[in-house]
């Protein structure tokens, strides 16, 4: 039988990828779609909490992340528009102007 | 409850199996004479011009990203249409309100004039 | 019968995400994301939330998607071969695995409390999960839809300012 842990640890093993994923890539849209994978890893763990605890409070907070999320997917890659208009590139190592 | 998806899954099924299927098949028995002509992508008859993968207008990109937006209102409806003979008034008022907010989204979207094709 | 269905989409899930980190081409990393989303919405279906999985579909599948594509091809990047796509992976194989190490004992260690609320399997049968969630949506959690629309009117404004040429 499938239990409320089989799901955590799903959803542990899939933020570690996307975890992974936004640290190594350079290409800033893939980043972005690391992010989404980490986001929707924290949605099963809220839907797998909310069904266990016979509450529907997880699944609304779910309904929120995705506004957020489809509201960030909006913002977040016009901004990738702005940057490539600018510097002709989408690699991360391009923009440190404010590296020291 | 997962045997109430079961016909899902058939569709699923029988959908993957045709894409495979076709895509086997036209390889194993059609007739393979290659050419120039051929090979090139279909561009209505006409000499192709250019690569398909050329940079298009950031124009479609608004269209996309407001597409985005008012999807998640419509996601919003799903519930409370379900839910609005029992809400009656106070949830049409809550709509209501819902929807003339992002109304000011649409109104200055068409007023900057990010729906003209120019 | 249910924990193959879990184990097969798991790894299904789990592969297709781990394609989304290595796939050199962005488009391929994009498609490799729809398989993990509708692997989620699958998941969402076995825990008895179908309207959760639908708008999954929706929102992550139909829409978001989308629009990563467009920009992939709005920037042409698909096809620019860069040698090196990476970097600091060492470090980064670290890290993730630690934070999963943490998290994998947060869960194993920790006790999960008995249900308390009153949704089971038997209440989404007879009421309906749509319903549920708009009962709950409309009634209890009234303020946040509000400001989720405040948000999307934000979003709305800072995109078409961020993409207008000229503003």
């Amino acid at each position: 039988m499938i239990s409320v842990y089989h799901y955590m640890i799903l959803s542990a093993i899939l933020f570690a990828i996307g975890s992974f994923g936004v640290l190594t890539r350079k290409n800033m849209i893939v980043i972005f779609m690391c992010i989404e994978l980490m986001l929707n890893s924290v949605n099963l763990t809220f839907i797998a909490l909310s069904r266990h605890l016979g509450n529907m409070d997880g699944q609304i907070f779910v309904f929120f992340v995705m506004t957020v999320a489809a509201a960030e997917a909006a913002v977040g890659l016009a901004l990738i528009i702005a940057f490539y208009r600018n510097k002709e590139s989408i690699e991360v190592d391009d923009f440190r102007l404010l590296k020291w | 409850m997962l045997e109430n998806y079961l016909p899902v899954l058939v569709l699923i099924g029988i959908a993957v199996a045709f894409a495979v299927g076709s895509v086997v098949m036209s390889g194993l028995i059609g007739m393979k004479k290659p050419s120039a002509v051929k090979l090139a992508p279909y561009e209505c008859g006409m000499p192709l011009v250019g690569s398909a993968r050329e940079r298009f207008s950031v124009k479609f990109y608004i269209i996309a990203m407001l597409f985005i937006l008012f999807d998640i209102e419509a996601v919003f409806l799903y519930p409370w249409a379900v839910m609005f003979k029992r809400l009656g008034m106070f949830g049409f008022v809550e709509m209501g309100v819902f929807i003339a907010i992002l109304l000011v989204g649409f109104i200055y979207v068409w007023k900057k004039g990010a729906l003209e094709w120019e | 019968m249910e924990a193959m269905l879990f184990y097969l989409v798991a790894l299904v899930s789990v592969i297709s995400a781990f394609f989304v980190t290595k796939c050199r081409n962005p488009i391929n990393s994009a498609l490799c994301l729809v398989t993990t989303f509708l692997c989620l919405a699958v998941f969402y279906v076995m825990l008895q939330a179908p309207f959760m999985a639908a708008i999954q579909i929706m929102v992550y599948a139909g829409a978001i998607m989308v629009l990563i594509i467009f920009v992939i091809m709005l920037l042409n990047i698909g096809s620019v071969g860069k040698s090196r796509y990476t970097h600091g992976v060492a470090g980064a194989i670290v890290l993730s695995f630690l934070s999963f190490i943490v998290a994998a004992k947060f869960i194993a260690g920790g006790t999960v409390s008995k249900a308390v609320g009153d949704i089971s399997a038997e209440v989404v049968q007879s009421y309906g999960h749509t319903e549920l969630i708009g009962k709950a949506m409309f009634t209890e959690f009234l303020l946040p839809f509000e400001i989720a629309s405040i948000l999307l009117l934000v979003a709305i404004v800072g995109a078409v300012i961020l993409s207008k040429r000229k503003v």
